[in-house]
C-alpha cells in the first residue's frame, strides 16, 4: 500500500508543473456553466418554477457539480496512456515490476484528480456563488458528505475508463468506445439529472452505474437528505466492486493474449 | 505570380492526398473514425431533444434550427480540421521550431504550416450533410451549404492561425490556443439568441463564431444580402489578419533574439 | 565569384536566467533578467565552387545557427551574407530553389510512400517538369544505387536505406549548394562508409558545393578536403584537411595494461598522461615517434592489453583554442 501512497504524492508534485495550462483548461468549465446558465434562463420563464422537480438553481448548481468533477480528471487521457502503453508493449515491462499496473493507474489519475479538485471545487463554488447565488438548501454537512460520494463517483468513472483503455488489447483503436461512453453519461447524468429522461427508462438508470457516478454525487448536492445518500452509497461500493474486478479481468485476458500472440 | 499560385494549388493538393493516403492505409480504422464521429455528433442531438421537450421553441430558435445550426458547425468544424489540422497544431511546431523545415523551402511556409488531415473530421463533415437532409434538402441549399461551409471553415482556419502565433510572441501557448478554438467550437453549437449584447460582441470579434456559423446559418434560412455583405467583409478582415499575424509573427521567429528551444 | 560569402556575421541570443526556487521562479514572470550569448561573433569565410567544406565544432559552438543564417531560416545581427550572389535574408524562397539541405535528424520523406513517389511530390515542390523529374530520377537512381528498393515504401527501408533516400532527395532540384547537418548521424561504420561514397562521388560527377557538419571524425576527414573550425561564436582555424591533419592530428593515445612497470620517462616523442600500477597512458608525438616505435617500447610481450585512440576532436580543438589565444 505504502506504494501507491509514494506514487501518489509523486504524481501530485508533478501535476505542480501544469499549473498554467490547467487553469487555462479551466476556463471551458466556466464557459460550459455560463452556457448552460443562459440556456436554462430560457427554459425556466419563471425562476421560482420547478421542471421534474427541480428549480433553476438548483440545475445550474447540479450541472456545475457534475461538470466540475468531470473536469478533475481526464478521461480521455486516460483510455488514450492506457492504449498506448499497449500498442508499444509497455504494458509487458510493467509486468515485472512489483505492483499491479491498474492500481498504479488508479495512484496516479487520483492524485491527478486529487490535485486539480483542490484547485477548482472552491473556484467554482466561489463561481457559482456569484452567478446564481447560495446553494439550494445549504447544509455544511450534506455538501461535504456530497463531495465525498462525488469522489467516490469519479473513481467508478475512472476505472470505467481504464476498461475501455485496456480494450486496446482486443481492437486496434478504442477511442471510439471512449467517445460514445463519454457523450451517454455526458447527456444523461451530467447536463441532465435522470428525472429529464424518459419515464420508461428511469428505473433502468437509477440502478445503472450513472447513478452511482454522476447523478447520485450531484442530486444529494442540490436536495440533500439521508436516505438518498444511503442509496447512493450503497450502489457506489457495489460499482467500485463491480468495476474493479471487471477491470481485473480484462487486463489479465489482455495480457494472456500477448503471451498467446509472442508480443 | 499566376503560375506560383498555380504551383502552390498543385502542391496543397499532393501533400493533402498523400496524407488522406497515409491514413487510410488502415482503413478499417479510418471508416470506424468516421462512423463513431457521426454517432459521437448525433448523440449530442439527446440534449436538444431533452429540452425541446420542456419548451418548443429557444428564443427564436426552433428544433429545425437547432439542426441547421449543428449542420453548418459540424460542416465548418470538418473542412477545417479535415484539410487543415495543422493550423490547430501551428503553436508548438512554432515554439519547437519545426518552421525551419518550411523555411528552407521554396514555397509559402504558412500554407504549408497549416495542411492536415484528420480522419474523424471526414464523420464530421457527412453529419452536416445529413443534418442537411434530414432538416430538408433542396439543390439551391445544397450549393449555398456548401459554400458556407467552405467560408466558414476558412474563417475558423485563420482564428486558429491567429490564437497559434501568439506563440511567436508568448511561447509556449498551446493550452491557451486550444481553449480559445475550443470556445469556438463549442459557441457554435448554441443559439446565439440566448446570449447577451456583449456576448454577440465577442462572436464578431475575439471569438469570431458570428462569421463561421451565425451569419451564415441566417443566410441559409433567409438569404438578404446586409447577412452577406456582413459575412463576406468580416470573413476578408480575418482571413487578412490572419496572414499579416503570421507573417509578423515569422519575420520574429527569424530575427529573434530570444533563445527559444529550438536544435 | 565564391558562392558563399559569408563576412563579419553575428548573431546574439537572449537567454533568460530564472533565480532559484519558487520565489526566483516568480521573480522572472514580473522582472525577468536576461544573459547574452554571443553565438557567432564576427565570423567570415568564403566557399567557393564544388569545395567539399567540413564545419565544426564542439556543441553550442555556433554551427546550427551558422547554418540556419546560411539558408534563411535565421536573420544575423550583424554582418553580410551572399550565398550565390544572392542575400538568404532577402531571397528566401529563390535561394530555396538553388539549395539543398539534410537535417540528418529530421526526415523530410513520407514514410508511406515510395522512395519513386517522394521524388516525385517534391519535384513538383520545386515547379519541375514531369519530363525533367523522371530524367533526374535516373539521374539519382544510378549515382545512389537505388534500384533495389526505389518502389518500396519509406518506411520498409533500413535506417541506411532511408537516409541514402533523404540526401537524394535533397538533391531532386539540382541545388548547387547542399547543406548536410549530421547525415551519418546514428548510423553503423558500414552505412556510413556507403553514405560518404556516395557524396564524394555526388561532389565530384555533379560538382555540388557541400557544406557539411558533422561530430564525427571520420566524416571530416574522409570526405572533407577544407576545415572550419567553430568555437564560442568564433572562427578558431580555416585551413586544408592536410594542414590540420599534419599540425594537430598528429598524436596517438595509448592506454596499455602491462604485466610490469615501464620507465619512459625520457623517451622523446612520449608524454606520460597516466602511470598508475600497471595501467599506463601515453600521448605519442607522431612527428618524433612513429607509432611502431613506440609500441616496440611497451615490449609486447608485456602487454596484457593495449588500445590505440586518435586525441579526440573536443581536445583537438581546444587545444587550437588554446594556441590561438
Amino acid at each position: 500500500m505504502k506504494k501507491y501512497l509514494f506514487i501518489f504524492k509523486t504524481e501530485f508534485i508533478n501535476s505542480l508543473q501544469y499549473v498554467k495550462s490547467f487553469i487555462v483548461g479551466s476556463l471551458s468549465l466556466i464557459l460550459i456553466i455560463y452556457i448552460y446558465l443562459n440556456l436554462w434562463n430560457f427554459l425556466y420563464s419563471d425562476p421560482e418554477s420547478l421542471i421534474n422537480g427541480y428549480s433553476y438553481t438548483q440545475m445550474i448548481w447540479y450541472i456545475l457539480f457534475t461538470e466540475t468533477l468531470w473536469s478533475c480528471i481526464k478521461g480521455r487521457k486516460i483510455v488514450r496512456d492506457i492504449s498506448t502503453d499497449v500498442k508499444n508493449g509497455n504494458i509487458a515491462y510493467q509486468m515485472n515490476k512489483p505492483y499491479n499496473y491498474i492500481n498504479y493507474i488508479l495512484s496516479k489519475t487520483f492524485a491527478d484528480f486529487t490535485f486539480k479538485l483542490l484547485i477548482l471545487l472552491p473556484a467554482a463554488i466561489v463561481l457559482g456563488h456569484i452567478l446564481i447565488g447560495n446553494i439550494p438548501n445549504f447544509n455544511l454537512l450534506g455538501c461535504l458528505l456530497a463531495i465525498i460520494t462525488g469522489i467516490l463517483g469519479t473513481m467508478v468513472n475512472v476505472l470505467i475508463c481504464i476498461s475501455i483503455g485496456l480494450l486496446s488489447f482486443f481492437m486496434e483503436d478504442a477511442a471510439p468506445i471512449y467517445w460514445i461512453y463519454s457523450k451517454v453519461i455526458l447527456v444523461i447524468g451530467t447536463l441532465f439529472p435522470i428525472e429529464f429522461m424518459p419515464e420508461i427508462i428511469q428505473p433502468v438508470l437509477k440502478y445503472s452505474p450513472i447513478f452511482a457516478m454522476n447523478y447520485g454525487p450531484a442530486k444529494l448536492f442540490v436536495d440533500f437528505n439521508y436516505d438518498f445518500l444511503i442509496k447512493v452509497l450503497i450502489s457506489q461500493v457495489i460499482y467500485l466492486i463491480v468495476f474493479y474486478i471487471i477491470t481485473n479481468l480484462v487486463y489479465k485476458k489482455g495480457v494472456k493474449n500477448i503471451n498467446v500472440n509472442g508480443g | 505570380m499566376l503560375t506560383e499560385v498555380k504551383n502552390l494549388i498543385k502542391i496543397t493538393f499532393l501533400s493533402t492526398k498523400y496524407a488522406i493516403m497515409r491514413e487510410m492505409e488502415n482503413k478499417v480504422a479510418f471508416i470506424m473514425n468516421v462512423l463513431f464521429m457521426i454517432l459521437n455528433n448525433a448523440s449530442f442531438i439527446l440534449v436538444w431533444v431533452v429540452m425541446y421537450s420542456i419548451k418548443d421553441n429557444i428564443n427564436g430558435y426552433t428544433i429545425n434550427t437547432i439542426l441547421l445550426l449543428w449542420g453548418i458547425a459540424s460542416g465548418t468544424y470538418g473542412v477545417s480540421r479535415a484539410f487543415f489540422r495543422g493550423a490547430y497544431e501551428l503553436s508548438n511546431k512554432i515554439t519547437d521550431g519545426k518552421l525551419d523545415a518550411f523555411l528552407v523551402m521554396p514555397k509559402n511556409v504558412l500554407i504549408q504550416s497549416i495542411l492536415g488531415v484528420t480522419p474523424s473530421a471526414f464523420g464530421d463533415l457527412l453529419y452536416a450533410y445529413i443534418l442537411l437532409f434530414i432538416s430538408g434538402i433542396t439543390p439551391y441549399k445544397f450549393i449555398v451549404f456548401t459554400l458556407l461551409l467552405i467560408l466558414g471553415g476558412i474563417v475558423d482556419v485563420c482564428s486558429a492561425i491567429i490564437y497559434n502565433s501568439l506563440a511567436f510572441w508568448l511561447g509556449r501557448v498551446d493550452s491557451l490556443a486550444d481553449s480559445l478554438t475550443g470556445f469556438v467550437t463549442m459557441f457554435g453549437t448554441y443559439p446565439d439568441t440566448i446570449f447577451n449584447r456583449f456576448v454577440h460582441i465577442l462572436f464578431y470579434t475575439f471569438i469570431p463564431v458570428a462569421f463561421i456559423v451565425f451569419v451564415p446559418l441566417r443566410i441559409l434560412i433567409n438569404f438578404n444580402i446586409t447577412d452577406l455583405l456582413i459575412l463576406l467583409g468580416g470573413s476578408s478582415i480575418i482571413i487578412i489578419l490572419a496572414c499579416i499575424i503570421f507573417y509578423a509573427g515569422l519575420r520574429r521567429y527569424s530575427s529573434s533574439n530570444l533563445m527559444v528551444a529550438r536544435i | 565569384m565564391s558562392v558563399i560569402e559569408v563576412k563579419n556575421l553575428s548573431k546574439t541570443f537572449k537567454s533568460k536566467v530564472k533565480g532559484k526556487g519558487l520565489k526566483g521562479s516568480i521573480k522572472s514572470i514580473f522582472k525577468p533578467k536576461y544573459k547574452t550569448i554571443k553565438a557567432v561573433n564576427k565570423v567570415s569565410f568564403n566557399v567557393e565552387k564544388g569545395e567539399m567544406v567540413a564545419f565544426i565544432g564542439p556543441n553550442g559552438a555556433g554551427k546550427s545557427t551558422t547554418i540556419k543564417m546560411l539558408t534563411g531560416i535565421l536573420y544575423p545581427d550583424n554582418g553580410d551574407i551572399k550565398i550565390l550572389g544572392l542575400d538568404p535574408r532577402k531571397n528566401r524562397k529563390k535561394l530555396a530553389y538553388e539549395i539543398g539541405t539534410v537535417f540528418g535528424q529530421k526526415e523530410q520523406l513520407w514514410t508511406h510512400l515510395t522512395p519513386y513517389d517522394n521524388f516525385k511530390f517534391f519535384g513538383a515542390i520545386y515547379d519541375m517538369k514531369d519530363y525533367e523529374i523522371e530524367k533526374k530520377i535516373e539521374e539519382l537512381k544510378a549515382l545512389f544505387e537505388l534500384d533495389e528498393f526505389i518502389n518500396t515504401p519509406v518506411k520498409s527501408l533500413s535506417l541506411g536505406q532511408r537516409i541514402r533516400c533523404e540526401i537524394a532527395c535533397s538533391l531532386i532540384n539540382d541545388p548547387k549548394i547542399l547543406f548536410l547537418d549530421e547525415p551519418t548521424i546514428g548510423l553503423d561504420p558500414v552505412v556510413k562508409e556507403n553514405i560518404r561514397s556516395f557524396i564524394k562521388r555526388m561532389n565530384k560527377e555533379c560538382h555540388t558545393t557541400v557544406f557539411l557538419t558533422s561530430h564525427d571524425v571520420g566524416d571530416i576527414e574522409k570526405l572533407c578536403k577544407r576545415v572550419i573550425i567553430i568555437n564560442n561564436g568564433t572562427v578558431v582555424l580555416d585551413d586544408t584537411m592536410e594542414n590540420l591533419k599534419y599540425h594537430y592530428l598528429n598524436k596517438k593515445i595509448i592506454d596499455a595494461k602491462m604485466k610490469e612497470k615501464i620507465n619512459l620517462d625520457d623517451e622523446k616523442g612520449i608524454k606520460i598522461l597516466k602511470d598508475k600500477g600497471y595501467n599506463l597512458k601515453i600521448e605519442v608525438d607522431l612527428k618524433e615517434k612513429n607509432i611502431s616505435d613506440a609500441i616496440k617500447l611497451l615490449d609486447p610481450d608485456k602487454i596484457i592489453d593495449i588500445n590505440i585512440s586518435n586525441t579526440p576532436l573536443e581536445e583537438i580543438i581546444s587545444d587550437i583554442y588554446k594556441k590561438d589565444k
